[in-house]
């Protein structure tokens, strides 16, 4: 009878287990391998990796609104795409780009009750890339439900989008994580964008200018793919266009040795080099004009 | 017995609550809490390593793009398990130091250290344990306004 129930109790402990992890390891995902890629991509699985490694976070541009006290904004979400159904693997990477960085506003705007929506629109998405096992999603819901720990709320999702885009890279299907961070660099660029309109700060200004630094970097993770399909080549076309935006904006640096002073128990230190942007009024309203049109061609608005 | 197995099947539904929460890792958790309220999260590096064979530079480098007007936090983690403590240095793209976490003259090792930035640009970050000892840590990048 002990034994019986001994044996019960572990057939029930291994039931438990083996469910609640099956959908978290990675390993045991079988693709349908609609797009998959073969090995010969593993140098531009690198170049993204290096780019994504560099790449700033959408979040960078909302912490830069909010020093410069700009109110939020829901008009700059790309709404459209909440309850839109995708049915290409390239719609679905680009959006779940874009929602990504929408996630990101509102999670640095503390508007987390309001990202339920979101939330669940880009659980679709990565349901359907079949990369939902590294979103947390009750747990990502329950921190924006209880608007509480920011912090945590933003590693979650931080992490949640790092760990998708290292299983793409990983699994020879770069060409989405590539659609993701060009979906969430066109996304934050956008924001940006809109914002200048209203309040043209210097330091909003140099921001815009200074993404001349990523843009060959976003050309350069997608080439790889122009000529695989229309949609990567009309995206190819598109960055192509902002690229030529950028031309003659100009990044120019000043020397110098930085200062460094002791604060609460820690250490701060203040560069005195510094970057500048030369960039005309009608080369940012360019740039400012063709970031709307490709974004919108993008979630297909307009 | 029964009645240990049947509270420890009780308790099955609790550790998977508890497992819900972010983040997991409980060194993680001590350094985000570290990083100050008004600190937000951007990026977290993890370090493991070694001892080293020989002397030589800091072992483990990470890029990141850092941008000006941003106070960048940088809240260094060490392991209690770590034989050596956690360091860091910053570089910029022309191979110049443009912050230690360790001052060399006095041995003082900060546990976090700011950076106002005033020069958009790729940097690279390299890490090592005091003395090149083995040890693991954890970098949190967050923003402060």
């Amino acid at each position: 009878m002990r034994a019986k129930t001994i044996s019960l109790v572990l057939f029930i402990i291994f039931l438990i287990f083996s469910c609640r992890n099956a959908s978290r390891k990675s390993g045991e995902f079988v693709l349908t391998n609609a797009d998959s890629l073969n090995n010969s991509n593993n140098s531009a699985a690198e170049a993204v990796e290096e780019i994504y490694r560099n790449f700033s976070s959408p979040m960078e541009i909302a912490n830069l609104f909010q020093a410069l006290g700009v109110p939020f904004s829901s008009d700059f979400l790309a709404l459209s795409l909440y309850a839109k159904e995708q049915t290409t693997s390239f719609e679905k990477a680009l959006y779940l780009g874009i929602l990504g960085a929408d996630l990101g506003y509102l999670n640095m705007y503390e508007k987390t009750g309001t990202s339920i929506e979101l939330v669940s629109s880009i659980k679709k998405l990565a349901e359907g890339l079949k990369v939902g096992q590294f979103f947390d999603f009750e747990a990502i819901k329950r921190l924006s439900l209880s608007r509480s720990n920011l912090d945590s709320l933003l590693f979650l999702s931080l992490n949640s989008y790092r760990q998708i885009n290292k299983y793409l890279r990983e699994n020879n299907r770069s060409q989405l994580s590539s659609l993701m961070i060009v979906g969430a660099w066109i996304e934050a660029q956008f924001f940006a964008a809109q914002v200048i309109k209203e309040y043209p700060e210097n330091s909003l200004r140099d921001r815009i200018g200074e993404q001349k630094i990523v843009v060959n970097d976003l050309i350069k993770i997608i080439s790889p793919y122009c000529k695989m399909d229309e949609q990567f080549r009309e995206l190819c076309g598109y960055f192509r266009d902002i690229s030529a935006k950028y031309e003659n904006v100009k990044i120019t640096y000043t020397q110098g040795t930085p200062e460094s002073t002791e604060k609460d128990g820690g250490l701060v230190v203040t560069q005195t080099e510094s970057s500048m942007v030369e960039m005309t009024d009608e080369q940012l309203a360019a740039i400012i004009d063709i970031t709307g049109k490709v974004r919108n061609k993008l979630i297909k608005v307009n | 017995m029964k009645k240990y197995l049947l509270g420890f099947l009780l308790l099955l539904p609790v550790t998977d609550l508890l497992s819900g929460q972010a983040p997991n890792d409980p060194l993680m958790s001590k350094c985000l809490l570290s990083a100050g309220s008004t600190a937000k999260y951007l990026k977290d590096l993890r370090i493991q390593l070694g001892q080293a064979a020989s002397e030589s530079e800091f072992r483990y480098k990470e890029n990141m793009s850092l941008w000006k007007n941003t106070i960048y936090r940088f809240t260094i983690c060490t392991a209690d398990d770590s034989k050596g403590q956690l360091i860091m240095n910053i570089m910029d793209e022309t191979n110049k130091i443009i912050l230690s976490s360790i001052d060399k003259n006095t041995g003082t090792i900060y546990p976090f250290v700011d950076l106002v930035c005033n020069k958009s640009g790729i940097y690279q970050i390299y890490f090592d344990f005091t003395e090149q000892q083995a040890g693991s840590g954890v970098t949190i990048v967050s923003m402060i306004q």
